[in-house]
């Protein structure tokens, strides 16, 4: 049965109510997940803002924008599968991670390659990018930034992403924001009302009394 | 927005002293201390099991509650009302991917959840299952329906589970655009023509009973919600939501002179609370079971759009691709 909807988009799709066979979703008919990552300025450090669902890096390039930084410009987004960031343990409150990393590295032959870390500082909060360092692999890396990148103040839990498997932001990407101060629909600030509210119970009931 | 009046149902399954009690004591301890529960944390069953149904609903009722709004858009009145309208709708949809993503990292892939709300298996707020007949139907769902929206997003952001709290931080500081622009677009009926007075005194008639449910119904008081309680997953009772509604809209609603469709309404002066006609839970628990208006509707257009959007999911993929859970 096709029937009448008060949508005449959806009306255009000619739907069947009556189906009764069930609906099954293969595996990974949602796409895999990339992790988001943004800079708000240009001497902020890159921040987690969550994940999108896409098949390539670039579409997860645009879908994040649209999903993170449609509204709020930003200076920098970059993406990242899911499956190529390297996750240490998570501590309690106070400990850091670096206190359970050994300090020697060991002498390898293989290639070094540039690595991202990223930390977390708080519960509740989202990883931090902490800097970029050589190293022969993510276990390496950890440690390198063990000597490179700790601060002292406690880390609880490290991301380590190689920098090849990461889309950055590149000159020609910039484009994608030059639309947002035009849209000004999108803001609060459009929707002034409390002048025509005023007139209309004036009308009603005389001036407000002083 | 969001349908509120989550049901927390205890099953047999629920049973925590299964859990190890040294664990469960320390999860306990890390709540009580004011942590937020990160995906990689142990967990109780009972704790991913209702967090996981209730951020799924959440996230439903986002991509299905686009649906009776979205069916104004072609007829806007005006490019600035339809740009407006559109921008409301895409961050529905926004929302709804911001809320499938913290349910992942419970363990629950988008698939499943998408199988789940398309065969009927897992529900989302039951007022998008009523029709938006005029655009002033729309201006309702866009102020009130979000305006109560807010009051349990608000509630629900000061939870345990991080990835969820991070994700309605998100989600309110969107919303306060949604609510300016519904009052707004309602202002305008309410303070134009008879004919737009009119509509607009309908469409508050049609959506003032689902409004009502909209915030579940009374919570049963149990071990169980008291335990959801305890471990921040449950922040509000459905009353508590309503109430905190009606005392911030309904002055707002009086205001411009619309009436609201309950000659019972009124707000006690002793107990400070508001007195209302009690909606018809029959037919809240009928629409919820799939015998309203639009349910078919809804599901079938959900239905078609992951179907006919396969093929190109499937070009787009590469043979590298593989599902992991996301992080955070």
């Amino acid at each position: 049965m096709v029937f009448d909807s008060l949508d005449p988009r959806i009306n255009r799709l000619n739907l069947h109510l009556q189906r009764q066979e069930e609906y099954k979703s293969v595996s990974l008919d949602q796409l895999p997940t990339y992790e988001v990552f943004l800079q708000l300025k240009p001497d902020k450090e890159y921040q987690h803002a969550g994940i999108v669902h896409a098949a390539t890096p670039d579409t997860a390039f645009l879908f994040a924008k649209e999903q993170f930084s449609r509204r709020y410009t930003c200076t920098g987004m970059w993406v990242v599968s899911s499956s190529c960031v390297w996750v240490t343990q998570c501590m309690e409150l106070e400990e850091s991670i670096y206190d359970h990393l050994p300090d020697d590295l060991h002498e390898t032959k293989e290639s070094m390659s540039a690595y991202d870390i990223f930390h977390l500082y708080q519960r509740g909060k989202q990883h931090k990018h902490a800097g970029k360092l050589m190293a022969s692999g993510h276990g390496d890396a950890v440690i390198r930034a063990k000597q490179q990148l700790d601060q002292g103040k406690p880390v609880l839990n490290i991301w380590s992403v190689k920098t090849s498997d990461v889309r950055t932001t590149g000159k020609e990407d910039l484009e994608i924001w030059s639309t947002l101060p035009q849209k000004s629909h999108r803001e609060v600030i459009s929707y002034r009302a409390g002048e025509k509210l005023k007139l209309f119970k004036e009308k009603k009931h005389g001036p407000p009394a002083k | 927005m969001y349908g509120g009046g989550n049901i927390f149902e205890a099953s047999r399954f629920d049973n925590l002293a299964q859990e190890d009690p040294e664990k469960l004591a320390e999860f306990e301890a890390r709540i009580a201390r004011g942590e937020k529960i990160e995906p990689s944390d142990w967990m109780p069953a009972l704790y991913r099991k209702q967090l996981i149904r209730m951020i799924e609903q959440h996230a439903h009722s986002e991509i299905i509650g686009a649906l009776p709004e979205g069916t104004w858009i072609t007829r806007a009145p005006g490019f600035q009302r339809k740009m407006a309208l559109m921008a409301k709708v895409q961050d529905e949809v926004g929302h709804a991917q911001l809320l499938y993503s913290a349910a992942e990292t419970l363990g629950k892939p988008r698939e499943q959840m998408m199988q789940d709300l398309i065969n009927g298996r897992s529900k989302y707020s039951n007022i998008f299952n009523y029709p938006a007949f005029t655009w002033a139907d729309s201006t309702i769902i866009s102020w009130l329906v979000d305006a109560g929206a807010i009051v349990n997003q608000l509630a629900n952001s000061k939870g345990s589970y991080g990835p969820y709290c991070r994700a309605l931080e998100r989600i309110c500081a969107e919303e306060s655009f949604h609510l300016k622009y519904g009052h707004h677009a309602v202002i305008h009926l309410a303070t134009g023509t008879k004919i737009q007075r009119e509509m607009v005194q309908e469409a508050l008639n049609r959506w003032w009973p689902p409004m009502m449910h909209f915030f579940g119904p009374p919570d049963k008081v149990s071990v169980h919600t008291e335990v959801l309680t305890k471990w921040k997953v449950k922040m509000a009772t459905n009353d508590e939501c309503r109430q905190q509604f009606l005392d911030m809209y309904v002055p707002k609603i009086w205001e411009l002179e619309l009436t609201i469709p309950d000659s019972n309404l009124k707000k006690n002066s002793q107990t400070r609370q508001w007195e209302y006609s009690e909606p018809d839970w029959e037919e809240f628990k009928r629409v919820i079971n799939g015998d309203g208006p639009c349910n078919k509707e809804r599901l079938a257009v959900r239905r078609t759009a992951e179907e006919r959007g396969r093929w190109v999911r499937e070009a787009l993929l590469t043979p590298e691709a593989k599902y992991v859970t996301p992080l955070a």
